[in-house]
């Protein structure tokens, strides 16, 4: 990254009270989680296919037989699942982190306040339904609807992306607000 | 098995937003001394988190400046750098997406993010992308105080 112009660097007067730059963590270490269960987690969050225990342990910066407990806490929790059993290896198992959002929404939103992030998310998502043109994302493909529309491949990409996150975000709320009428009839019942 | 560095994890119609990735890294930026806060919106499932530089790492000709960090769960990226001034500003991307005009992996260089930008082959653990993005800032900021 180029230099600041000389015009916007700091002044005499300034420089006297110029910043601390030794006194913030390195970089690298900012990034970074402090513990060990951050590691594995980072490894795993990064896993787009099915990897080994050895190979989680590179990403980690861990030895293979921490990964291989790491990996087996993270099945028992949901965190992965294995792909394959010989050799093993574990992919993500997103569907147990969305899962945890589900929890989260419910527990910091009220259903009103989940109820109006739902009708949002539905227009946005509906908005770009009508812009593509089509049923879902994913029977879009990138580049042949860039060449056939006329434009840049990352503006579709972008678009594409926002759709695709519009409709996670809408599978999210819905979830949540079942639950949360789910849990009205237990109370009801249980009267 | 990849951290998403190459065109193996081209997806034909992009992927979502990795909340969960975003979430892990607003975690550790948010008690980091180089931000004065770290916003994520929508509330619950951010679409990008807005890192704001605390201003003690500036003069007073620059008004403020801020990392904006997008993460998708294909490996997909991007991350962009933005000062402002009085009259002006300075944009900075490092990103990692389909594209007409570069690699998958590039960079739109400051002052102004140009496109077509640069290629470039950023690392394929999304940490070290994210540390080297700190690093060429912390840089940039040192600059600003040398005579």
């Amino acid at each position: 990254m180029d230099d600041p112009r000389d015009e916007l660097k700091a002044g005499d007067a300034e420089r006297a009270d110029a910043p601390d730059f030794e006194a913030l963590a390195p970089p690298e270490e900012a990034v970074h989680g402090d513990r060990t269960r951050d590691d594995f987690l980072d490894a795993v969050l990064a896993l787009d296919s099915p990897a080994t225990a050895g190979e989680v342990a590179d990403l980690a910066g861990h030895g293979v037989d921490a990964a291989r407990e790491y990996l087996s806490w993270f099945e028992r929790m949901g965190v992965v699942t294995k792909a394959t059993n010989s050799p093993a290896t574990y992919e993500r198992n997103q569907e147990y982190l969305n899962w945890r959002r589900v929890q989260r929404l419910r527990r910091e939103y009220t259903t009103e306040e989940l109820i109006g992030l739902l009708e949002e998310e539905s227009e946005r998502a509906t908005a770009l339904r009508r812009e593509f043109d089509a049923d879902d994302p994913t029977d879009v493909a990138i580049a042949a609807r860039a060449e056939a529309t006329d434009r840049s491949i990352e503006a579709v990409w972008e678009r594409l992306a926002a759709w695709q996150t519009a409709l996670r975000r809408v599978a999210l709320l819905e979830r949540a607000l079942a639950a949360e009428s789910g849990d009205a009839a237990d109370r009801r019942s249980a009267v | 098995m990849s951290g998403g560095a190459g065109d193996e994890s081209d997806s034909p119609s992009g992927a979502p937003v990795d909340f969960d990735r975003l979430d892990a890294i607003r975690e550790r930026f948010a008690t980091d001394d180089r931000f004065s806060r770290v916003d994520g919106e929508p509330a619950g499932a951010p679409d990008r988190l807005v890192c704001v530089y605390n201003d003690r790492f500036y003069p007073g000709r620059v008004r403020a400046a801020r990392l904006e960090v997008v993460w998708y769960e294909n490996g997909d990226f991007s991350i962009h750098y933005h000062e402002e001034y009085e009259a002006g500003a300075f944009d900075h991307r490092w990103d990692r997406h389909p594209s007409d005009h570069n690699a998958r992996d590039h960079v739109h260089p400051g002052p102004d993010a140009p496109t077509p930008g640069d290629d470039a082959s950023h690392p394929p653990d999304w940490r070290d992308v994210l540390s080297g993005a700190l690093s060429e800032v912390e840089a940039r900021q040192r600059a600003f105080w040398e005579e």
